[in-house]
């Protein structure tokens, strides 16, 4: 075969070809080295034409693909397509509704990117494209950001470009099938700038950054309010202090104005945070901890202030300053801050352990070149070369090559899936066996697995239904504090012991302080975080704090049986021989298997896999004809053979002696028996079914001892249903169920008053997951599964299922205890602080305790929330 | 009784009202989204001790574009959630960072940081 030449257009050779080149899949031959240096020169000119005839005849047109969004293209296609005739040069339009993308062939001559770009955003679309950022060193001048803005937009294939010098960063909308970042680069190196790569892309290690920076700018300024409190702390108690004590009042006076002066800086600095947020959310007629901290310490301070300033108008033994409260209490508020931050990023390591399955680079070839690249540079339709035992770096399809993938961490499947040319690849999976070239089709965070880290940090962000009664508690706790603590105030004033003033203010400030609307707050979203991330580690991806929560209180567990309690996919079970049989068991299973090769009934394959699995040699099959709702008749070895089911062998009048007693027994078994018959003889039966996996008895027995009902769902007769209920301990059997009329089952269990979860493989359980409870998808973490239920099961196992409920039952309890634990802080300490043990055991909280019990409550919440960090599931993982 | 004390309670009273009105009963400046060219529903919010507005009207049935810019360093409000819509983002400090939804039905939907110290109103009319 010969084929030709794309530049000239000659008929070669592909085997004697000069030299051969591959673009976007394609691969293309040349008949010498000017053909081939005009080809690499643009090589995507001589794309969009077929493979096989090669040749261009219409040079001069260019053709693109935008994706555009923002409206259904449906509606407004013709919109679109009017405003893009109405350019000169455009020649042809093609719209693509499903995929989103328009084809332009047009005459670059004439029109260029930029103006079909925006006389596609006239009729409102948006143009897709790759968006990228890109960092630039030292960029300072404002006037170079024009410049290097110009140039960019200049490079062919950018759709917009912006400069920050801000962030010193660029921002470039383009289509990667016409530039690449090295051109990018390029353009910005053009004006002398080094390019890097953006700090903005990977926001968990920003985070991470902004963490640390946090932690060490509190703990600054905890040090700071600490150092101070000593400080205040030995003038507050002269009493019991060698020298100070026998200072003379005056003396002492001064000393207090010395440290109010020290204070400042201990609220402007250290407590800043505290006061501006108090003063934004009073702005917001709001309230929070902010307010009740720099009330608190506001009072103390003004009072003290007062006190020193003005002695005389106070009582006798009223005029003391209270700066210690004021520098102490900020101290262990900041240091409990710092604290929580430390215990909260140790909550989200689940992320990073998911985030830490990507490769990191990836070896791509562009223009017939190996490099290696980072990750985030591979583009959309790049081609990557993967070797034996190397990470998969994105998604993306095989266009040369074959080998085993592991794929076991994203979908589950402990066995490694063979792939070759055209079979889809997953990032983050890893090659075992041979080399392969693949064409990436997602990078970035259309992936996979960013995918899956995303829908896992969406999960930990949102509200289980718990939440919301704290919330509302909280929405009312902060004023009704600042309340309490006005009338403890007015009793103590009114009908307390002397000095009045100093114990009215003490026990107010006291209740402002200990007051811990942050435990509240804190309760369940870290516990969630937590909880939601441990189930990620052990494969379930629970999709909110909603399922979560539902999930503990589950009654009934509905389990589809295909593909759920069952592989899915029918196995060769038995080979059964007639007495008068003339061949044995194998070589009878070798000439089915041979006739079934043949045959595209969904259970032949299973026979055939069975006779491949026994390494039996397939033999040569003749006059193969196919009788519909019977079975098979074909020659093998000369012999007439006949593959099929009882109506078969009755209308050829086959005797089939013992052989329907034992077809009926392995019918009760739940398996579907076939027969075979020899030269009119019946020869045996071969038994297919659809087998249980391995550990699914197991997990329902464990379901059932953890106090759950299973119950069983399936569209196959109830005999066969029957007898794979039997196999795995389930008792209630829901048989014969139109796949329609599952929902409807599933409605009838939840009529007995009880919770139902269902589990099931994702796509035509869809109606029965979301009527459930809890809709439990067993499957590939990569399909649309993810989006039907309400949690997932990556490993395909029904251990799973017991996981998630362990994980639910953990989390909820962590939760209850969070709750509880501040409920019953607040319930506790306001009145204690407000000095109601006072008259019975003479007992009253200083401001600096309450101050320390505040501060840890928020920290031994976060430090209870990961205690779930420890979770261990019945079923280890690995 | 002293007259210092009657006026004590006294006080405690007006400031128990004046805290419960402030706080609760008096109305809240409410800022409507403007629109876009391209038709989304489009409000910019600061994000420092609070967000700014706080209380946010649109319409229903619209996209509702919500930019925020954090500008303050403190770890609370790092996280915006929109519970309602099972919206929620990182907000990098002094970075501009957009939230894009339709809500379909009418009602009032809470929007607050991830411990609920911060708290914002979305009417949706």
């Amino acid at each position: 075969m010969t084929i030709q030449d794309p530049v000239c257009g000659m008929e070669i050779e592909p085997q004697s070809a000069f030299a051969k080149r591959e673009h976007m899949g394609q691969t293309f031959y040349f008949c010498s080295q000017s053909c081939v240096d005009q080809f690499d020169k643009d090589p995507h000119s001589y794309m969009m034409t077929s493979a096989t005839t090669g040749f261009n005849p219409e040079r001069t047109l260019t053709r693109i693909e935008l994706p555009v969004s923002g409206m259904p293209l449906k509606e407004h296609s013709t919109h679109l397509e009017s405003a893009l005739r109405a350019l000169e040069g455009v020649s042809e339009i093609k719209v693509n509704e499903t995929a989103g993308r328009l084809e332009v062939q047009y005459d670059a001559q004439k029109v260029d990117v930029a103006r079909l770009v925006s006389a596609v955003k006239s009729t409102g679309f948006q143009v897709g494209g790759t968006n990228i950022k890109i960092g630039i060193e030292n960029l300072r001048c404002a006037s170079c950001v024009k410049f290097i803005e110009d140039e960019l937009k200049s490079t062919a294939g950018v759709l917009s470009a912006t400069v920050n010098i801000a962030t010193q960063e660029a921002t470039v909308d383009y289509l990667p099938q016409k530039t690449t970042l090295a051109q990018l680069n390029a353009a910005i190196e053009e004006w002398g700038y080094k390019p890097r790569a953006a700090t903005s892309d990977a926001p968990v290690d920003k985070q991470e950054e902004a963490h640390a920076h946090e932690y060490r700018k509190l703990m600054n300024k905890f040090w700071f309010a600490a150092a101070v409190s000593v400080i205040v702390m030995v003038t507050a108690y002269y009493q019991f202090i060698p020298v100070l004590r026998d200072l003379s009042m005056d003396s002492l006076r001064l000393l207090w104005g010395f440290t109010a002066l020290l204070t400042l800086p201990v609220m402007a600095w250290s407590g800043s945070d505290f006061f501006t947020g108090a003063w934004s959310a009073f702005k917001h007629r709001s309230a929070n901890m902010n307010t009740l901290i720099t009330l608190g310490t506001g009072a103390a301070w003004l009072y003290s202030t007062f006190a020193i300033l003005f002695p005389s108008i106070f009582p006798e033994g009223t005029s003391e300053p209270f700066y210690d409260v004021v520098s102490v209490v900020i101290a262990l508020v900041v240091l409990g801050q710092a604290l929580e931050l430390r215990a909260k990023g140790q909550s989200s390591s689940a992320i990073k352990k998911l985030l830490g399955l990507q490769a990191k680079t990836a070896r791509v070839i562009r223009d017939g070149k190996d490099m290696d690249l980072p990750i985030e540079e591979v583009l959309v339709g790049d081609v990557i070369q993967v070797r034996p035992g190397e990470k998969v770096p994105v998604d993306g399809v095989i266009v040369e090559g074959s080998s085993a993938v592991d794929e076991s961490m994203l979908t589950g499947e402990s066995m490694p899936a063979s792939k070759k040319m055209g079979d889809e690849v997953i990032g983050a999976t890893i090659n075992k066996t041979g080399a392969f070239k693949f064409r990436t089709t997602k990078v970035g965070k259309d992936t996979a697995l960013a995918q899956i880290v995303k829908m896992v940090q969406d999960a930990q962000n949102s509200k289980a239904p718990i939440a919301r009664l704290a919330d509302t508690v909280s929405g009312y706790f902060v004023p009704v504090v600042m309340i309490l603590a006005v009338w403890t105030f007015v009793i103590w004033f009114a009908i307390g012991p002397q000095p009045q003033l100093i114990y009215a203010l003490v026990t107010s400030v006291t209740v402002l302080i200990i007051a811990c609307p942050c435990a509240l707050g804190l309760a369940t979203p870290m516990s969630l975080m937590v909880g939601i991330g441990k189930g990620a580690e052990h494969g379930i991806l629970i999709r909110s704090g909603e399922a979560l929560q539902t999930a503990r209180g589950i009654q009934i567990v509905v389990l589809d049986k295909t593909g759920t309690i069952t592989k899915g996919k029918p196995e060769l079970t038995d080979v059964v021989i007639s007495e008068q049989s003339s061949v044995d068991s194998d070589q009878l299973l070798k000439l089915a298997a041979s006739v079934e090769k043949v045959s595209e009934h969904p259970l032949a394959q299973a026979i055939v896999d069975g006779a491949q699995a026994k390494k039996l040699e397939f033999v040569e099959v003749k006059d193969f004809n196919a009788i519909p709702g019977h079975g098979v008749s074909a020659k093998v070895e000369g012999k007439s053979i006949l593959i099929g089911n009882l109506k078969l062998m009755n209308r050829e009048n086959i005797a089939l002696g013992s052989l329907e007693e034992q077809s009926k027994s392995l019918a009760d078994d739940g398996k579907t028996p076939m027969f075979i018959a020899l030269d009119g003889k019946a020869a045996g039966i071969i038994a297919v079914a659809d087998t249980v996996k391995e550990d699914s008895a197991e997990a329902i027995k464990v379901l059932q001892d953890m106090g759950i009902e299973v119950v069983m769902i399936t569209g196959d007769n109830r005999r066969t249903a029957e007898a794979i209920a039997r196999k795995v301990g389930v008792t209630r059997v829901l048989a014969e169920v139109l796949p329609e009329d599952k929902a409807n089952n599933i409605h009838l269990l939840q009529a007995e008053g009880k919770k139902v979860a269902m589990v099931g493989d994702g796509i035509n359980d869809a109606p029965a997951l979301a009527q459930a409870d809890v809709g439990l998808a067993i499957g590939t973490g990569t399909d649309v599964a993810i989006e039907a239920s309400d949690i997932t099961l990556i490993k395909g196992s029904l251990k799973g299922v017991v996981t998630a409920i362990e994980v639910s039952r953990a989390t909820m309890n962590n939760i209850y205890q969070n709750l509880v634990g501040a409920f019953f802080y607040n319930a506790l300490g306001v009145p204690i602080a407000m000095g109601l043990l006072f008259p019975f055991f003479g007992i009253l909280l200083s401001p600096m305790i309450a101050g320390a019990a505040m501060a840890f409550s928020s920290v031994t919440v976060v430090g209870n929330a990961n205690r779930l960090r420890g979770f261990k599931p019945k079923f280890s993982a690995k | 009784m002293s007259i210092p004390q009657i006026f004590v309670i006294l006080s405690g009273i007006l400031l128990t009202i004046l805290i419960a009105w402030y706080f609760w009963f008096a109305p809240k400046a409410q800022t409507r989204a403007a629109v876009s060219e391209s038709g989304a529903q489009e409000v910019a919010i600061t994000v420092k001790g609070g967000y700014t507005p706080d209380v946010i009207v649109v319409k229903a049935g619209r996209p509702v574009r919500l930019t925020f810019t954090r500008q303050e360093s403190s770890a609370c409000s790092e996280k915006v959630l929109f519970p309602d819509f099972n919206q929620n983002a990182n907000l990098p400090e002094g970075e501009q960072v957009t939230l894009e939804f339709t809500p379909d039905k009418a009602g009032e939907y809470g929007f607050q940081c991830q411990m609920g110290m911060l708290r914002g109103k979305l009417i949706v009319e």
